[in-house]
């Protein structure tokens, strides 16, 4: 059909029209009568006809009364918001749905006045100059229609859901921004593409704006309640383009104070390490994100510890993230999506944690054609197969990944190295389909982590997960999400350094949760979010049994812990005025820790040692030990200044009744989760943000500024003197207290430039304060010390340089204040014997951190059409060869205690990898 | 422990990331190193009363440097002062001679230190509280897991009762001195020194000895939360099977002090402190504090802890533990001396022989056999050695 009206087009345009037809004048007196009814009435009262396709009218239901009135303007009348233009053809007209027909070409030279110049005007109406016009090329309106005219009873709030769709692999896509111009307000679409609009009936020029794609602008004519799709191109990078002015704001004003969101096609050009890019170690370049050094597990946010984080895979808590104790991310690269990252405002519906919410979603697999892409480097291999199950409906989605460094270490002539084994890999696979309403997935995953010292020392950990999500929209403005989702995580380890004392230790944990979610759009102004979860959790922290019969260690159970975490919450998003959006949530938390369990009671008042141990209690099966329920109330409030700025507020409440023990002087990976129990309250927190952001439209810049003050209570310590490896309960070694920490971002990114990036910068202190009445009460003395992880100043930047689109250098410069840290300072007598004198707690800091990488990457040619695309990518991990000291730690050598500095990389180190895809440049 | 373990995972991951372990002096600023530590106490049960002032040293290199010709001073809340002399022999030992009339309970004491430099330091004072009698001393077997080793060991542990009644006391600590009888296996009965000689009869003088040691364990005691002032079976310090101790012979002193709550608290960071050296990384470092001054210098921390104590002490005594079978063979290994005295240099003189009293064996009998003095302990029978 469409090339046949092209071809129309081609030839009408041709011709000069000589007839100008709509001065013929009718009468009309239709009721809910047909288009055909129409054209035939005005056929038989000025024989003037009128060209049109019966599926392009036949929704039209006609009302018209008039006496008198020229055809031209009662099509108007008719046509009005159907999206269907009207246009002068050979002495009749031609109604074309979201199409005109020109005349002349008036409006065309001034699209393209250089083309029209030179004299080409006969040749302008080729076919693709046609297509142009209808709409297909970015940067040319196209008409949506939502509703049907005259449909529209009741209210006059249309109710709309949309969905946006990556149209060559049918995959809905995730945080595009939709920016309706005239009620200025954007809104992002969820995981499965949907979005819910509720507006007057009208006409709207709507923006949608999604990296890596074409920018399209939109016409939304809107009559009723109705339900459409968007279909969105990729892209190749688009580079020296002119940004049009006010386009960028939808980014700008969906963000919520302190939230961050990263697409894993943002950092396809950043350096990697061995070969492998990490998103969650790219969310630390982001202002008040902190990962302190090499080979640690943990990312700071905010001034908090590491386990304050919550990590999911699409919805799959991951209790550890990384494999090889830091350097390589627990899930494959090249199945993530995006990763999202809430620390100031965190709504409602996310708790549990007190620093932030990090949410990794993967792709749901192409739903046109089968496709397969990898990844070598010396240390891994990787790869996934994804396609359709059945065609545009449903998807898979399969990724493995394994590590092959033991041939490198067999390979090392050093018997005990050459006995040692480093090995990790992972598997997560998808399932996704969308029925009529309802949009279903299904995914699992599984990462593994060995790793042996020579038959001295083993230690191996798993994550096992998966989720269940049922999506449901019941109508254009319910939608529910019902979610079970469990994981499990367990390490066990193995020591025969000593074979009297060999042992061996496992321990796991489960977590298994069922929530629901609603999304409400009541109204034009409000969105209601609301829901309920809970969570169980099971905690085995094992037992601590001899090795090998020669073994003489005594057996030791730590316990196990049990806790059921419910919530209830609501969120309502208030558009106020099209500058002034506040959020306001409500958060009911209640946490139980339950039976069967076994606690001491001490002397009431007396420091919690076993020493004053008085009576024990005992709780049966799935008795509750003790009740914690509080409310969280969070809120943000968004003022835009002008076009391009704005304010915003956050005030958030949390709790978390999951914390893990560490310390800072031993960096052990098996460091424990421990729940909230019948001693240890669950910690809560305050935090209150500020903002400003701003964009630059017409220099590619973005800015912002941010600072936040940060409260929490019931922060869980060890105590001065407290033995880590000791058989006492838990509370005997920890103490709670408060955590002070508060702080400025700045954050200043360059886009869609031949050199771009961003360079963020944070400033942030932490406070831990542990005082009571007695001194056993008291860390460090009662007064407040730096937090094991307060780092003051740290500066990232990251830049790209694009010598051509498939040649581009990245670098990530990294400047952090060292951590604080222990140290002994003297050594005293006393009655003959030696005692350390340490400093105050975290008194002192290792020296500060300075890292630079690069990276230069190759990529294949960018035909569209091809089989497979190559690109190489060279890397120099720490450039500067700087010895970065990751900790600082103290021997005892013939009677005589000797201090070391050990840094994980203190040379440059250079990799090459090659990537590969089915496709082409821009295929997932 | 776990930290070495650590670092030798990340070491073999540095095989494919090259990492690396390289000596580092933390910058720690002279002032935190070089700081004054006052150790003293006055007590109701002593006559002398000494306070030992030391400089702490790096941990680099850690060792005892006494500070000597300080002006020391202990005074009583009452105007009394008591002046302290140096010792002659022990530099940085200061002790004076406080009469009992001093020493009531509920006197509070406090020592002002000059020191060469002119440094002023200062202590709290510290207040006697009462102290109860020492309460039953008894053990029980028990086994432990050796440090050395990593083998289980025999061995009895001592226990004490406290029932401190209706005193205010609520804090307490114990000084346990052991003190136990060995023997070598031979007299001095036959030695060469170029010739031989016959004692007669045989030198029994070298065969039995006592050895007296003070136990290094801090023991602490705190009752302010408990409904009575009574504790039952405070464990004390274990005896191994492994040792020669509990031969022959072994007497046990429990000192007990009560303290002010200040001292309990530093003794109790003492205690917690006191795993030695080795386990650097198996505990949260603790930062202690004591109740002294630098009156110069307020910034300047000075260690230790000058304080004020009741005492009252028991001694027991355990010829045998039934039940308890002795794992302890002793480091005697007579050598057979085969090539004759030509085996034997003039360094080796006197060397000792086995024999009878008819004759001697070509056997020597090295200082292990024949010496107890050379175990360390003294051949002089302790007065309160029951037999």
């Amino acid at each position: 059909m469409k090339a046949r009206l092209i071809i129309i087009l081609t030839i009408v345009l041709l011709i000069h029209p000589e007839i100008v037809a709509q001065d013929g004048i009718i009468d009309c007196h239709l009721i809910n009568s047909s288009f055909r009814a129409f054209s035939e009435t005005v056929f038989d009262q000025t024989g003037i006809r009128i060209y049109y396709r019966d599926e392009w009218v036949s929704k039209l239901e006609i009302s018209l009364e008039a006496d008198s009135i020229t055809v031209r303007e009662a099509l108007d009348r008719i046509l009005k918001g159907t999206g269907i233009e009207v246009s002068d053809w050979n002495g009749g007209l031609v109604v074309l749905p979201g199409a005109r027909l020109f005349s002349g070409l008036p409006a065309y030279a001034q699209v393209a006045p250089a083309e029209m110049k030179q004299g080409r005007k006969e040749e302008v109406m080729t076919v693709s100059e046609a297509r142009y016009i209808t709409g297909r090329s970015p940067g040319v309106t196209q008409s949506i229609v939502i509703g049907r005219p005259g449909e529209n009873r009741g209210s006059n709030i249309v109710k709309a859901l949309g969905r946006v769709i990556d149209a060559e692999t049918g995959e809905p896509l995730h945080f595009v921004a939709v920016y309706i111009t005239e009620a200025k307000t954007g809104v992002a679409t969820d995981v499965n593409g949907f979005f819910n609009l509720a507006l007057m009936s009208g006409t709207y020029n709507v923006q949608i704006e999604f990296l890596g794609y074409e920018r399209k602008r939109y016409l939304f004519e809107v009559f009723s309640d109705d339900s459409f799709v968007l279909r969105i191109r990729k892209t190749a990078v688009e580079l020296k383009e002119i940004v049009v002015s006010g386009e960028r704001h939808a980014s700008i004003r969906a963000k919520e104070p302190g939230f961050d969101q990263v697409s894993m096609k943002s950092v396809r050009t950043l350096p990697m390490m061995m070969g492998e890019r990490d998103i969650l170690k790219i969310s630390a370049t982001l202002p008040g994100i902190v990962t302190v050094g090499e080979g640690t597990a943990g990312i700071n946010v905010r001034g908090s510890s590491s386990d304050q984080n919550g990590f999911y895979l699409n919805r799959i808590p991951v209790y550890n993230t990384f494999h090889l104790f830091g350097f390589f991310p627990a899930f494959n690269s090249d199945i993530i999506r995006d990763l999202s990252v809430y620390k100031g405002y965190i709504p409602a519906q996310y708790g549990g944690r007190l620093a932030s919410v990090f949410n990794v979603t993967s792709r749901q697999g192409n739903r046109k054609r089968f496709t397969i892409h990898g990844g070598i480097s010396p240390i891994t291999a990787n790869m996934v197969l994804e396609g359709p199950v059945k065609k545009d409906t449903s998807s898979f989605l399969f990724s493995a990944r394994s590590s092959y460094s033991d041939w490198i270490l067999s390979r090392i002539k050093d018997p005990s190295i050459s006995a040692s084994s480093a090995r990790f890999n992972d598997f997560s696979g998808g399932l996704n389909r969308d029925f009529r309403k309802s949009q279903l997935s299904l995914f699992i995953y599984r990462s593994y982590d060995y790793f042996s010292l020579s038959d001295i020392n083993s230690y191996e950990y798993y994550n096992n997960g998966a989720s269940f999500i049922i999506g449901h929209n019941y109508t254009n403005t319910l939608r529910g999400e019902f979610t079970v989702a469990g994981s499990q995580y367990g390490f066990s380890t193995t020591d025969r350094q000593q074979p009297s004392s060999a042992y061996r230790h496992a321990y796991k944990m489960g977590h298994y949760e069922a929530r629901v979610d609603f999304r409400h759009l009541l109204n034009e102004k409000n969105t209601l979010e609301y829901g309920a979860e809970m969570i169980y959790y099971m905690l085995d922290r094992g037992t601590v049994s001899p090795f090998l019969d020669i073994s003489q260690r005594r057996t030791v159970k730590l316990g196990v812990d049990r806790g059921i975490e419910s919530a209830l919450f609501i969120t309502d998003s208030y558009d106020v005025t099209g500058r002034i959006k506040l959020n306001l949530g409500i958060r009911y938390m209640l946490y139980t820790p339950v039976g069967p369990a076994k606690t001491f009671q001490y002397t009431a008042g007396a420091p919690r040692d076993p020493r004053y141990i008085e009576d024990s209690l005992t709780f049966g099966k799935r008795s509750i030990i003790r009740w914690y329920h509080e409310p969280e109330i969070r809120a943000s409030l968004n003022f835009a200044t002008d076009k391009d700025g704005s304010v915003k507020l956050a005030f958030n409440q949390m709790h978390q009744n999951l914390f893990m023990l560490n310390t800072n002087t031993s960096v052990a990976p098996n460091t424990q989760w421990k729940l909230a129990d019948y001693h240890l309250h669950p910690s809560g927190s305050n935090q209150l943000s500020i903002g400003l952001f701003r964009t630059l439209p017409q220099s590619g810049l973005e800015f912002s500024a941010e600072s936040f003050l940060k409260l929490t209570r019931n922060y869980s310590e060890f105590r001065d003197g407290a033995d880590f490896l000791g058989n006492d309960p838990v509370e005997s070694a920890v103490l709670q207290g408060n955590q002070k920490a508060y702080g400025i971002e700045l954050y200043l990114r360059r886009s869609r430039r031949k050199l771009e990036g961003w360079i963020s910068y944070t400033w942030s202190r932490s406070f831990i304060h542990v005082d009571g009445d007695h001194s056993w009460y008291r860390i460090n003395n009662g007064e407040a010390y730096s937090a094991n992880y307060d780092v003051p100043h740290s500066l990232t930047t990251v830049l790209n340089y694009y010598f051509t689109r498939r040649l581009f250098l990245s670098s990530i410069l990294t400047y952090q204040t060292g951590k604080p840290v222990t140290y002994p300072e003297s050594v005293f007598y006393s009655d003959e014997s030696p005692y350390l004198d340490y400093s105050k707690r975290n008194f002192y800091r290792i020296p500060d951190y300075f890292r630079a990488d690069f990276s230069l990457t190759v990529e294949g040619d960018l035909r569209k059409n091809k089989l497979l695309h190559n690109s190489f990518v060279f890397n120099l991990y720490n450039a500067t060869g700087r010895n970065n000291p990751y900790s600082v730690y103290y021997r005892t050598q013939n009677g005589r205690i000797s201090s070391f500095s050990y840094s994980v990389i203190g040379v440059p180190v250079f990799t090459a990898t090659w990537v590969f895809k089915l496709g082409n440049y821009v295929s997932d | 422990m776990y930290q070495i373990r650590i670092i030798k995972f990340l070491l073999v991951i540095g095989l494919l990331i090259p990492s690396c372990i390289t000596p580092f002096q933390p910058d720690i600023p002279p002032e935190a190193v070089n700081k004054y530590v006052v150790f003293g106490q006055v007590n109701d049960n002593s006559e002398y009363h000494t306070v030992t002032i030391s400089m702490a040293s790096p941990v680099s290199d850690p060792q005892y440097s006494p500070v000597s010709g300080c002006s020391v001073r202990i005074s009583d809340d009452n105007g009394n002062q008591f002046t302290l002399q140096e010792s002659l022999t022990e530099p940085g030992v200061y002790s004076a001679h406080i009469g009992s009339q001093y020493l009531a309970v509920g006197k509070s004491f406090k020592v002002d230190i000059i020191t060469q430099d002119g440094t002023a330091i200062e202590s709290d004072y510290d207040r006697i509280p009462p102290c109860p009698e020492v309460g039953e001393v008894y053990y029980e077997l028990d086994e432990i897991i050796s440090e050395f080793t990593g083998q289980p060991e025999k061995g009895i542990r001592f226990y004490t009762d406290l029932d401190a009644g209706n005193l205010e006391s609520r804090f307490f600590k114990w000084n346990v001195t052991e003190t136990w009888e060995y023997r070598v296996d031979y007299p001095r009965e036959w030695y060469y020194d170029g010739t031989v000689h016959h004692i007669y009869p045989p030198d029994y003088s070298r065969k039995v000895c006592w050895s007296t040691e003070k136990i290094k364990e801090i023991y602490t005691l705190s009752t302010s939360d408990l409904n009575a002032n009574i504790y039952s079976k405070f464990p004390l310090n274990f005896v191994s099977s492994r040792t020669s101790r509990l031969i022959y012979g072994y007497s046990l002193l429990i000192e007990q002090s009560a303290l002010s709550e200040e001292a309990y608290s530093f003794w109790d960071q003492m205690r917690i402190n006191s795993t030695g050296l080795g386990g650097l990384y198996e505990r949260q470092p603790l930062s202690i504090t004591g109740n002294l001054h630098n009156k110069t210098d307020p910034d300047k921390e000075v260690l230790g802890f000058f304080g004020a104590s009741s005492v009252r002490s028991k001694r027991i005594f355990i010829s045998s533990v039934p039940d308890l079978p002795i794992e302890y063979v002793g480091y005697c290994t007579p050598v057979l001396l085969e090539h004759g005295f030509a085996e034997l240099s003039p360094s080796d003189y006197p060397a000792w022989l086995m024999g009878d009293k008819e004759r001697y064996y070509m056997t020597l009998l090295s200082n292990d056999c024949v010496d107890c003095l050379y175990y360390g302990g003294i051949n002089i029978k302790p007065d309160f050695w029951p037999y």
